[in-house]
């Protein structure tokens, strides 16, 4: 057995080995997008022929965007916390009917993309055209029923695809969580009301924290949404203003830079309230004490439960999807279509764009590529930022964090200046998508497994130590395992991130490696919401087929993660 | 068409003397180092100064364009089809993001592509002042008024023209409701209800500019009161115009007319008497394309009155051929048969760019 000097040795190697990975990834497009903020030269002239902080101060020309940018996402966050604790708690710890199917649904509304949800919630909600709108004023109503062309329809759609995410982190930590401590509340008296406020809801507070920064961070950087509900009706957020000032010529990317930048100082704060959340208490829920996840029998509740799941699922998922069908065979996309209207072109015409031919194939390429990479790299970081005793491992988190705290769309110019004048010729390849992907998800992978990891009691770790575990015979035989549910949620959560990124993406694909969300992007810009939605039907298909076949792959290896 | 006048094209000279002198000065050394032309070959219907055999051995042709996705994968069809030993890819984008790639890309030594297409003049022409084209004469030049080729000739030609009326949704207004002048979309009853582009469109600012000499500055402060929605694309207009969710768009494209009729849309074009607002689609081969007999030989492609009809009559492009030869657009209407408004002076023009984006991103909310 190895000495603990040498095991020390090979832990520092590891983690100072994976840290300075990090660094590279983000600091290096993080320099180039800050000195594009800092430049207040030509915009065209790179380098910059001169610095200053006027592109910081042009941001106030913009308060109301300002504005518009923190009502949708302070609403969203709010929304999808509620979608994300209830279904979490529902198909965690009760005994809803069908509860292990939902749970995997659970994932679709995320793979969906938010994009595609904006689109079907605007066939259905737009305040002239819409479906529901028409069957209403068919009906007798005035005017209009809905109107998904506001702040609170855009966080509405956001939430209803981003509560997918907080339901997997918060779920993640549910799972892990000793029943026992519920039990015992209930043995003691308590309903199951008063259990889940004091009891469950106390325990899952740092997978609830992570999760809130997480999807508030998504939420300001959030564009597809935006983008089709808001701007139709003149509301910009920030990242939907960038993408038009990026977009014109000459292009005003310092601006766009400088509020990217921003948002660097709302996110470390939240970062800085997290870490003394967390610090301040023990959240402790899996130990040395053996024990076997148990869900409540909430007796004839679970069919009022089960409407729940069956409502959510409907808004995200069946009904989108059935919009997205209607629409796509109709050549104008109406309520009440006549017989002429009825097509089947916008399948035949969408099969013969790259972006069912070409793109759709590079992006499951991708995706299983910066999964399968990701889960290693990031559960590494998630180790050495909260397990290892390394010091400057706070650091790395704040490192690692960068990515979220800026718009994607802002954070691709960083990569793209970064990797265009990189040696090696990566530029326009896949291989460039592949780097900016682990980079811009790092928070994403780091944050599901370390809602995981703070539960696991280091006395685990430390025992192993003490009867002369080496560091790496400690990771595989301790740590690992344990960890299996995180890692696998991790995995699935960075395919699917990888499948339906579009900010990072839209720049930074070449000729020869385009992938499938821009795709659809461009074919909303350029073609008509009725092919737009067949692409999309294509692309749901598609990756629906990958999903049920890696599901069916990790739930062997989910199973039983705790030997 | 509600209402067409006969053509007056008011084009005038592409650049004035003084631009014109120092954009010679920076080509010169790319036309002096240019090896000498051989004689031009025939190749299907059109004359060619690129050596086939060669371009199909590097069988491959990468190519930007302002276009939208459909749009750009038919002019690579096209192609393709008559060169299928070729093979295409394609990046497209706005064009101002799409100008600032390849200029970000050519500054860091990339250069992965070969033909380019905006949809502005000012972008061609400072890309042209970079040296970013090839300086290639194509033997079918000869097809084109000086009007519609770089100064000098051999960077970029017009490949088409897109020009601008008023549209409306037929069954929320009726034609004698619709607007029928320029000055009729400041109408207060149109409020909320009308539709233009974003400030990234070369068409918009070249409506901007040429309405604005003909009613004064105060023209877009008043269309400002009217709270237009701003879009991308023309389809985007046209899917909304044909929703009922706009009732009149104030940048109607012709090619996104004929292409909504023929989908049975509900929508009308009106052309005002004043003219129609036109942006030149501006195709030029890049310096040091990776496949430069691919590239010369598209230009040929593209500037014959092959490529010119395939650009014409594809659904999705629909573009005006500005060729002397030039036949009709498929609704029967010549180019020449519209009156098409471009701006006088393309210095003042490119110099009034940050102007118009201020006051156009200001006016759509931004």
């Amino acid at each position: 057995m190895p000495s603990a000097e040498s095991s020390f040795s090979a832990q520092k190697f590891a983690g100072y080995g994976v840290a300075a990975v990090a660094a590279v990834l983000v600091l290096y497009p993080v320099f180039f997008l800050l000195q594009a903020a800092l430049d207040v030269g030509d915009p065209q002239v790179r380098p910059p022929t001169a610095y200053g902080l006027d592109n910081f101060s042009g941001i106030f020309q913009y308060p109301q965007i300002l504005l518009n940018t923190l009502t949708v996402s302070v609403a969203a966050t709010v929304m999808s916390l509620v979608f994300g604790f209830v279904m979490a708690w529902i198909l965690t710890r009760t005994n809803v009917p069908g509860r292990h199917l939902f749970e995997q649904l659970m994932a679709v509304p995320y793979y969906l993309t938010p994009l595609l949800g904006a689109l079907a919630w605007s066939l259905l909600g737009s305040p002239e055209s819409g479906f529901i709108n028409q069957v209403w004023r068919a009906l007798g109503g005035n005017d209009h029923l809905i109107d998904i062309n506001t702040a609170y329809g855009i966080a509405w759609v956001m939430a209803l695809f981003e509560g997918s995410v907080a339901f997997v982190m918060i779920a993640a930590v549910m799972k892990s969580m000793d029943p026992a401590l519920e039990e015992a509340s209930q043995i003691m008296g308590a309903g199951r009301l008063r259990t889940m406020l004091r009891i469950t809801l106390p325990l899952v507070v740092p997978g609830v924290l992570g999760a809130a920064i997480f999807v508030f961070a998504e939420m300001l950087g959030s564009f597809a949404a935006a983008l089709v509900l808001g701007t139709p009706s003149r509301y910009y957020v920030i990242t939907t203003a960038i993408y038009q000032l990026v977009q014109q010529y000459p292009p005003k990317i310092q601006i766009a830079a400088a509020m990217g930048a921003s948002l660097f100082a709302v996110m470390f704060f939240m970062l800085f309230l997290y870490r003394r959340i967390v610090m301040a208490g023990s959240y402790v829920t899996i130990t040395g004490k053996a024990f076997r996840p148990r869900v409540a029998d909430i007796g004839p509740l679970r069919y009022l439960l089960l409407g729940v799941c069956l409502l959510y699922l409907f808004a995200a998922v069946g009904l989108p999807l059935i919009t997205l069908l209607y629409a796509s065979l109709q050549k104008i996309a109406v309520a009440f279509p006549a017989a002429d209207n009825w097509t089947l072109e916008n399948f035949r015409i969408a099969v013969t764009m790259n972006a069912v031919r070409s793109a759709l194939g590079n992006s499951l390429l991708l995706g299983f590529a910066t999964a399968t990479i990701g889960v290693v790299l990031m559960g590494l970081l998630a180790w050495l930022i909260y397990r290892s005793r390394l010091p400057g491992s706070g650091l790395i988190e704040y490192v690692v964090m960068f990515p979220q705290a800026v718009p994607r769309l802002v954070f691709a110019f960083g990569l793209m200046w970064a990797w265009v004048v990189f040696p090696i010729p990566i530029y326009g390849t896949l291989s460039l998508l592949l780097i900016a992907y682990l980079t811009v998800f790092l928070p994403l992978g780091v944050r599901t497994i370390a809602g995981v990891m703070l539960q696991i009691d280091k006395s685990l770790e430390e025992c192993a130590q003490m009867c002369g575990a080496s560091w790496a015979f400690r990771v595989r035989t301790v740590t690992i395992p344990l960890l299996v549910p995180g890692l696998v949620a991790a995995w699935l959560l960075l395919f699917i991130a990888s499948i339906r990124e579009l900010g990072a993406s839209i720049l930074l694909m070449g000729p020869h490696s385009k992938v499938i969300t821009p795709s659809i992007v461009e074919s909303w810009f350029g073609t008509s919401s009725e092919l737009t939605a067949a692409l999309a039907l294509i692309q749901t298909l598609v990756v629906a087929i990958a999903m049920i076949v890696l599901v069916t792959i990790t739930r062997r290896v989910g199973a039983h993660p705790v030997e | 068409m509600a209402d067409s006048k006969k053509s007056i094209v008011t084009r005038r000279m592409l650049l004035k003397a003084g631009a014109a002198v120092p954009l010679l000065g920076m080509a010169a050394p790319a036309v002096l180092a240019q090896a000498p032309l051989k004689s031009p070959t025939k190749i299907l219907d059109f004359m060619t100064n690129a050596d086939v055999a060669k371009a199909e051995q590097e069988g491959q042709l990468v190519f930007y364009c302002h276009e939208n996705e459909p749009g750009t994968a038919g002019i690579m069809e096209g192609f393709r089809k008559d060169f299928p030993k070729i093979n295409t890819s394609y990046v497209r984008a706005q064009t101002g993001a799409l100008y600032n790639k390849i200029v970000s890309e050519r500054s860091a030594g990339r250069f992965d592509v070969d033909v380019i297409q905006l949809s502005d003049l000012a972008p061609a022409v400072d890309f042209q002042k970079k040296g970013g084209y090839e300086q290639y004469l194509s033997p079918e030049t000869g097809a084109y008024k000086a009007d519609h080729l770089s100064s000098p000739a051999g960077s970029f030609f017009w490949t088409g023209v897109d020009p601008a009326g008023i549209a409306y949704n037929s069954t929320k207004v009726s034609a004698a409701d619709a607007p029928k002048t320029w000055q009729d979309i400041l109408n207060p009853r149109w409020k909320g209800s009308i539709s233009c582009k974003i400030s990234a469109s070369g068409l918009q600012f070249v409506q901007w500019y040429t309405l604005r000499k003909l009613y004064g500055a105060d023209f877009w402060k008043e269309f400002a009161k009217q709270n237009p929605h701003a879009f991308d694309s023309r389809v985007q207009l046209f899917d909304r115009l044909a929703k009922g969710d706009d009732l009149i768009t104030a940048i109607g494209e012709y090619p996104a007319y004929i292409l909504f009729k023929d989908k049975g849309a509900k929508v009308e074009f009106v052309a005002p008497a004043d003219g129609l607002p036109a942006t030149p689609l501006i195709v030029g081969a890049v310096s040091k394309a990776p496949h430069p007999e691919a590239a010369k030989l598209f230009v040929d492609w593209a500037m014959s009155k092959r490529g010119q009809a395939w650009y014409q009559t594809n659904p999705n492009l629909y573009y005006g051929s500005v060729r002397t030869d030039a036949p009709p657009m498929p609704t029967g209407v010549r180019l020449g048969d519209l009156k098409l408004l471009y701006p006088a002076d393309w210095d003042d023009y490119a110099a009034n760019r940050d102007v118009f984006a201020k006051e156009w991103n200001g006016m759509i909310g931004l």
